[in-house]
């Protein structure tokens, strides 16, 4: 029966994003944020999965999650997530929802480029779409009805410094998370990543398979522990995770990342999936509807 | 003749009138196009305008007023060098509605300057010459 309703899940994902087309020169990266945020006035339909190849003693699980990011002005971009949990031979569960707002305090285009991001979660503990990894990284071995009935809230900080080199992107972000429904201190974490497209010059003609409709990197994520258990690399979660993207339309892209773990916490594989679909001048067909001007 | 500037006069943002907040550093101002040389990447320029530019900008580059973007066919924005355009491409004037296009790779972004020059032609204008 439960098997019966992850398969429907899966099911429903997959016609979700079958009837998507996906944006050109999105970042490739799953984890780890640069400092381009969303033009404003657009909307970016995204739908991901995070599946855990299980070692051994764990279950194999599937966690698909939905973005919808709005570009309220050139400098402020707001995000909902939606997100869910199947595990083989377990449940499939609502696990919450977040709501994410990334800042950009300068105007111009440095060699660093900060960016500040205030997320809001309400989430329960059996979350394992990974979007970041804090303290000691998700429970991947208790059973959803015992994760399922601690939820939280939590309020989490990221400073993103992110900068273009050579038509190489550098991103850094530093990443701090408090659980506001239990005493847990600080959990910190942070992610790397470098990416940049396949071919600088664009062909003439129009294309699905060239070279500027890639773009490829790395990324590396884990835990730095909390406050309260201290800062031992021990115990914690690290990834590394070659990253792809492909601009398969105009309006969207897909991304394919592997992670792999580096300690012997969690998962040891990540398979991850993303599909992004951008609608364009919402805020301007929006503005009409309601006879604004925009 | 007639025909063709009436057209474009309709087509243009007419309420368009540049921020004066906007300034690029002179070093960037005389950066010259590596492209310069080579014309044939202009198409690449187009498909990238196309897929980047012409929310805002319309098809034709005149700019849709509702967005206040910049007319691109003006004289106002055409006198102004490769160096200019390519800056203003890669910051963007946030405040103003005009996106960063940092992301692009370097050349492509040449290549949207070569293109924008492109489209003054196909409109049988001149930068320094409107109304010929």
């Amino acid at each position: 029966m439960r098997k019966r309703h992850l398969k429907k899940a899966l099911v429903t994902l997959f016609i979700i994003a079958a009837f998507c087309t996906v944006r050109a020169q999105e970042s490739p990266y799953f984890v780890t944020y640069d400092h381009h945020l969303e033009e404003p006035g657009n909307l970016e339909l995204e739908v991901y999965t995070t599946s855990g190849i299980p070692r051994s003693g764990q279950v194999a699980y599937v966690a698909p999650y939905m973005e919808i990011e709005y570009g309220v002005t050139g400098r402020w971009t707001a995000e909902l997530y939606l997100e869910g949990q199947g595990t083989v031979g377990d449940s499939a569960v609502f696990t919450g929802w977040r709501l994410e707002n990334r800042f950009r305090p300068l105007k111009r285009e440095h060699w660093i480029n900060p960016v500040l991001y205030l997320e809001y979660e309400r989430t329960s503990e059996a979350t394992r779409i990974q979007k970041e990894i804090v303290g000691g990284g998700p429970d991947v071995t208790s059973p959803n009805s015992e994760l399922q009935a601690t939820k939280n809230h939590e309020l989490e900080m990221k400073l993103i410094l992110s900068g273009t080199t050579h038509d190489w992107n550098i991103a850094g972000n530093f990443i701090t998370e408090k659980n506001l429904s239990q005493s847990e201190g600080f959990e910190f974490g942070y992610a790397f990543g470098v990416a940049r497209a396949l071919a600088s010059l664009a062909s003439g003609n129009p294309c699905r398979f060239c070279r500027e409709n890639f773009i490829a990197g790395i990324e590396v994520y884990g835990g730095l522990g909390t406050t309260e258990e201290g800062f031992s690399p021990h115990n914690t979660v690290h990834y590394a995770a070659p990253v792809v993207s492909w601009q398969v339309s105009d309006n969207g892209s897909l991304r394919f990342s592997p992670s792999f773990a580096l300690t012997h916490e969690g998962s040891p594989v990540l398979l991850r999936f993303g599909y992004s679909y951008e609608v364009r001048g919402v805020g301007s067909k929006l503005a009409q509807l309601f006879g604004g001007k925009h | 003749m007639l025909t063709v500037l009436v057209g474009v006069l309709v087509a243009q943002n007419a309420g368009y009138h540049q921020d004066p907040n906007w300034r690029v550093p002179a070093d960037a101002m005389s950066r010259a196009n590596p492209l310069a040389r080579k014309p044939e990447a202009g198409a690449g320029g187009e498909k990238l305008f196309k897929r980047n530019c012409i929310e805002c900008h319309g098809e034709d580059g005149s700019g849709v007023a509702k967005k206040n973007a910049a007319d691109l066919l003006l004289p106002e924005v055409q006198s102004q060098s490769d160096g200019t355009l390519f800056w203003k491409i890669t910051n963007g004037n946030t405040d103003r509605g005009m996106p960063s296009f940092s992301r692009l790779p370097e050349l492509q972004r040449w290549q949207l300057v070569l293109y924008l020059r492109k489209l003054t032609t196909t409109q049988g204008m001149s930068p320094k010459d409107p109304a010929k």
